[in-house]
């Protein structure tokens, strides 16, 4: 019996730890929340995959993410999308005039949509899915990564799962990444908590930019 | 040498090998894919048959290993609560994702499946009537109210699940644990009417002589 009892707090003990590691420490559950806090606690370098798009010429997204001035906040599409797609590019398109309401304030905040479907959305499709969301280029930029193993990759770095829903369209985890001015993704936001996201922009281009 | 008894060698071996092929076949990268592609199939199929073949494998295990493993789980205290434990852990959604991108996380997730099924073999019996419904008093429970929260939950908790893979999965979750909870409270009335009239029997005998 001794050995039982033994054996059971030993148990209790490797239980603990590991579903305490599982969770960060009892604070997230899913992977989801992991890779949220994750970011949060340890910048993610944005990595040297080719970028195109309209009026952006080929470069790697490091580099255009790392221009030193701009905070980039960035979200991941793809133009075929009819349905919950429609929704976050309104929510860019709201956040695109906040930033238009109060421009010349502070340091630059930008907006990317990135497509993961690089096949399909050429940079001319791209330029008709802007056009068709009033993109206003100054502030919002479309971009798709042409090589499909360069995509595997800016995903797997950022964490982004899509999973196609058998009905033509992908489900992804969708949300809105801030990147700093040295192209690190530090910060996750869900989609509804933009005014969150566009504040913390804000104040990421106010406290890092040179002051004029 | 320890002395052979025919009978029972072919029959551990024969589960050793059914054991063995159950394990190669859910091993077997086109099944492994199949049923980790959907969430319904990863927790309900690839959980309950990497629990089965435990099962088999520790029926397998011969009587000295038994003896030994015995003395550290008296009333199958030990093993039944290392089972409640692993089967808490591994129903935390983010186990799920993890097991998908990380090859160490999916080979520990199947190591504790096997152990899991392995331990419920090895500790249903010794445990008697209290301590199985204590242990099925805590696991049930927990897996209705997993199920629950997963066939409620506006968001996805998997990145790689979709919305109504996950809502299906928590449906059936709950029936499991009616179910089981059913099969085990038929069990124990019937234990209990054969214990009542096995004693009701002794009780006639003893009383007879003195009501008459």
């Amino acid at each position: 019996m001794f050995r039982t009892a033994l054996l059971s707090v030993m148990l209790a003990l490797a239980g603990y730890a590991a579903a305490a590691w599982l969770t960060h420490g009892f604070q997230v559950w899913t992977a989801e929340g992991a890779r949220r806090l994750e970011v949060a606690l340890q910048p993610v370098p944005s990595p040297a995959v080719r970028i195109d798009g309209p009026g952006i010429a080929p470069q790697a997204l490091s580099q255009y993410l790392a221009d030193g001035q701009s905070v980039t906040l960035v979200d991941f599409v793809y133009t075929r999308c009819q349905t919950v797609c429609l929704a976050m590019g309104s929510s860019f398109q709201q956040m695109q005039r906040a930033l238009q309401e109060r421009s010349g304030q502070g340091g630059p905040v930008r907006l990317l949509s990135i497509s993961f479907d690089g096949g399909h959305d050429t940079p001319g499709v791209l330029q008709a899915y802007a056009t068709r969301l009033s993109a206003d280029p100054a502030l919002w930029r479309f971009v798709r990564v042409p090589d499909p193993q360069d995509t595997q990759r800016l995903l797997a770095d950022f964490q982004v799962v899509v999973v196609p829903d058998g009905r033509g369209d992908f489900e992804h985890n969708a949300a809105l990444l801030l990147v700093d001015q040295q192209g690190r993704l530090v910060r996750i936001f869900d989609y509804a908590e933009q005014q969150l996201a566009l504040d913390y922009a804000r104040h990421l281009a106010n406290t890092a930019a040179p002051s004029p | 040498m320890k002395p052979m008894k025919m009978p029972a060698v072919p029959s551990r071996s024969a589960l050793a090998c059914i054991a063995g092929v159950l394990l190669c076949l859910l091993a077997w990268p086109g099944v492994r894919h199949g049923l980790e592609a959907s969430m319904t199939r990863h927790m309900l199929v690839q959980y309950s048959l990497l629990m089965v073949a435990g099962w088999l494998l520790a029926a397998a295990l011969p009587g000295r290993w038994l003896a030994r493993l015995n003395l550290w789980n008296a009333h199958g205290i030990s093993g039944l609560f290392a089972a409640a434990l692993m089967l808490a852990i591994l129903m935390i959604p983010r186990v799920l994702d993890l097991a998908l991108v990380d090859s160490r996380i999916e080979i520990l997730k199947c190591l504790a499946l096997l152990a899991c099924g392995a331990a419920i073999r090895l500790s249903w019996r010794p445990a008697g009537l209290l301590v199985q419904g204590f242990f099925l008093g805590n696991v049930l429970p927990m897996m209705a109210v997993v199920g629950n929260l997963y066939e409620t939950s506006p968001v996805r908790v998997c990145n790689a699940y979709l919305l109504d893979d996950q809502a299906r999965l928590g449906q059936m979750l709950v029936w499991m644990a009616a179910a089981i909870a059913a099969a085990w409270f038929a069990w124990l009335v019937r234990a209990l009417m054969g214990r009542d009239a096995a004693g009701m029997t002794a009780n006639d005998e003893a009383t007879k002589p003195a009501t008459h």
